[in-house]
């Protein structure tokens, strides 16, 4: 009984994604780190990864979805002379956004173990 | 992978940025020096960054970045007419450190805002951490 609950679907498809959010931290990371980088390019998750989860998420196998990797943002606006094309102000909104994401995606997890624990005690955690 | 993300790229990040600092503090605290070791005025120093590549124990790699160089600016300095100072020509010149009070003060503010933006991060990464922690409770 224990087993389908941490393989549920929306377990999984949450660990997924707190991956990729993860992942997007460790690029805009990187993102200002080289902002005055010359020639430097600016990095984020695939934008296959979002179509490949949605897919396996659809034919149910999300223990297959591929784990997310890091490639050079095709949508980057605003190359520089230098042919830098980080924008500090855009990679701290993104920095935000994907902080919130995470938090929601943490949640998540935790209210499915939370439940799990619901259902093990007959009693509603105290915190 | 880290508990804290993308902490050690920002940590690289934060030590390039006050070589950068160090080195405008250089160039500020020269601006009149007209002897140095070499012969001739001080020639102010420019720093460059380069990417590196970070392969962390999990395989999976990020760049990171790191001085590139610390090079003399080759522009000649300012020829001024004081006849009076030690330095001077037989005619009467003597060549100024081609600092440039303004552009260094452009470079101070550009590498202290880039400092706070990569130390904003580290804040955040910290967060993001605290709630990983939370997660179950």
């Amino acid at each position: 009984m224990v087993d389908p609950i941490f393989s549920s679907e929306i377990y999984q498809l949450a660990g997924k994604l707190m991956d990729a959010s993860a992942l997007r931290q460790d690029a805009i990371a990187a993102n200002l780190a080289n902002a005055e980088t010359p020639g430097y390019r600016r990095m984020d998750v695939s934008p296959d990864f979002a179509a490949q989860l949605k897919a396996s998420a659809e034919s149910g196998s999300l223990a297959d979805a591929p784990n997310p990797t890091l490639v050079e943002d095709p949508n980057a606006r605003a190359v520089r002379a230098d042919g830098n094309n980080v924008e500090i102000e855009h990679e701290l909104l993104a920095m935000n956004q994907s902080s919130v994401e995470y938090e929601y995606e943490a949640n998540i997890v935790t209210s499915n173990i939370k439940q799990l624990k619901m259902a093990i005690s007959g009693q509603v955690s105290a915190s | 992978m880290n508990l804290i993300t993308g902490i050690d790229v920002t940590a690289d990040a934060l030590e390039a940025q006050k070589t950068r600092l160090d080195i405008v503090a250089q160039n500020i605290a020269n601006a009149q020096t007209t002897r140095t070791d070499k012969g001739g005025p001080y020639q102010r120093q420019v720093v460059s960054f380069a990417t590196e590549l970070l392969r962390r124990s999990d395989d999976t790699s990020v760049q990171t970045v790191k001085v590139a160089s610390i090079t003399p600016d080759p522009t000649p300095g300012q020829q001024v007419y004081n006849p009076q100072h030690p330095d001077a020509g037989p005619d009467g010149m003597v060549t100024m450190p081609n600092v440039n009070l303004a552009y260094e003060m452009v470079d101070l503010i550009t590498a202290s805002r880039a400092y706070e933006a990569n130390l904003s991060f580290a804040k955040n990464a910290r967060n993001l951490a605290m709630k990983t922690l939370d997660i179950g409770k």
